[in-house]
């Protein structure tokens, strides 16, 4: 059986099973009435790159301000190959995070990317942290990580609470999908902070304490999401 | 799409004539319960009014109005599972007859050809055969990429022409 056959059948048994009348009047006019009583102008979305730049912005500002109040003890402590690896790959996967937000922010604005932004966190940053520093001692691991991560997450919690305000210009569709990209970009911002600001640059505190922040934000996030969609399926018809 | 933008009823009326007959033809083909097919048009009407704002001029509408549609009917099929969770069975319900080739004069069912599909496949073969949407614009309705599309879609036809022939040779 070719392709074409399986159309034709598939044409003709969608024609049996809703014949193409068109929808009844009732139903036109029922919604004319919901819509055009409420037809107000509106201001379309600014472009996608835009919004990028302005969640990059966020990101930023609130890495950069948090480590400045906190002291940069982090960046003092690292050489020039260590900055030229770090900074940038925090850019690239905090643009990333920011397109997978802003891809959640309107209807079919293009393939998902929250779940290849968190990927690449979780994979990405440990394996460039493994290269970059040294240091697998697992001694005082859990008293020295903790102050870490608190202070990553106390960075991230406004972060994305910044980034929900901008999601309310847009319409989003999946929010657990938008909490998730969101939850990455707020916790690449703590491990921004972090990267700035903590001086102890064992690779095994790096890799649990400061990528765990990006963790933890980015499943925050996806179950705030989650807890959001089923409201709004249950506020459903 | 930009005059309703701008409030033109005109294009508003439009628009609503045009899109209302695919969405009701979507719902009742794919909607978990075809019952609330004229409330899940209602519903994604709401929805696209709401975010109307969202779509940028000089992108497809299509794909911009059944990601909606979707996600409306996806939020249905979430609620309805949840009540059935707390609903208790009184009486057992009549089997749904299988497909019997025999007896279909004009050939098989859409339910039960598409009832043979994951829903992901289902919906990838709704929106390209029965909508008429391309590949890219059900990328775009759908979130996924156009590789995935076809890749569905090819697994989808292989799985029908399972089911076609195993019909075919009952026959």
């Amino acid at each position: 059986m070719t392709p074409d056959e399986i159309d034709r059948i598939l044409a003709e048994a969608a024609k049996r099973a809703s014949p193409d009348d068109g929808a009844p009047d009732a139903m036109v006019r029922r919604a004319e009435d919901a819509i055009l009583a409420d037809l107000r102008p509106v201001r379309p979305l600014a472009s996608a790159w835009v919004f990028t730049m302005v969640l990059v912005a966020i990101f930023l500002a609130f890495a950069a301000v948090s480590a400045l109040v906190l002291g940069l003890h982090g960046l003092a402590a690292l050489d020039a190959a260590q900055i030229a690896l770090i900074l940038p790959a925090l850019l690239c996967a905090a643009w990333l995070a920011a397109a997978a937000c802003v891809r959640e922010m309107s209807p079919a604005a293009g393939p998902r990317l929250d779940i290849i932004a968190l990927a690449l966190a979780a994979a990405g940053f440990p394996i460039l942290f493994a290269l970059v520093f040294h240091g697998y001692s697992s001694g005082d691991l859990v008293k020295e990580g903790v102050p870490c991560l608190v202070t990553g997450l106390c960075v991230a919690i406004p972060t994305g609470l910044t980034i929900a305000l901008i999601f309310r210009r847009g319409f989003v569709l999946a929010w657990s999908a938008a909490g998730l990209a969101a939850g990455v970009l707020s916790g690449l911002a703590g491990l921004g902070t972090l990267e700035l600001h903590c001086a102890n640059l064992k690779a095994i505190h790096v890799i649990i304490w400061h990528v765990g922040v990006v963790l933890v934000s980015g499943l925050f996030g996806f179950g705030s999401g989650r807890i959001v969609d089923s409201y709004r399926a249950n506020s459903a018809r | 799409m930009s005059r309703y933008q701008s409030g033109d009823h005109d294009a508003a009326h439009l628009l609503i004539g045009r899109v209302t007959p695919l969405l009701h033809r979507y719902f009742l083909i794919h909607a978990a319960d075809r019952r609330y097919a004229d409330d899940l048009v209602q519903e994604t009407w709401m929805r696209i009014h709401k975010a109307r704002h969202t779509h940028r001029r000089g992108e497809p509408v299509l794909p911009w109005i059944f990601a909606i549609a979707r996600h409306t009917s996806l939020d249905a099929y979430r609620k309805a599972r949840r009540i059935e969770v707390h609903e208790r069975q009184v009486d057992s319900l009549p089997e749904r007859p299988p497909w019997n080739p025999g007896s279909a004069a004009n050939g098989p069912d859409l339910d039960v050809m598409l009832g043979s599909l994951p829903k992901t496949q289902r919906e990838v073969i709704v929106m390209l055969k029965i909508l008429g949407m391309t590949i890219e614009e059900a990328a775009r309705a759908t979130s996924s990429s156009a590789g995935s599309v076809k890749q569905k879609a090819f697994r989808a036809y292989k799985k029908l022409r399972e089911v076609l022939s195993l019909g075919m040779n009952v026959r």
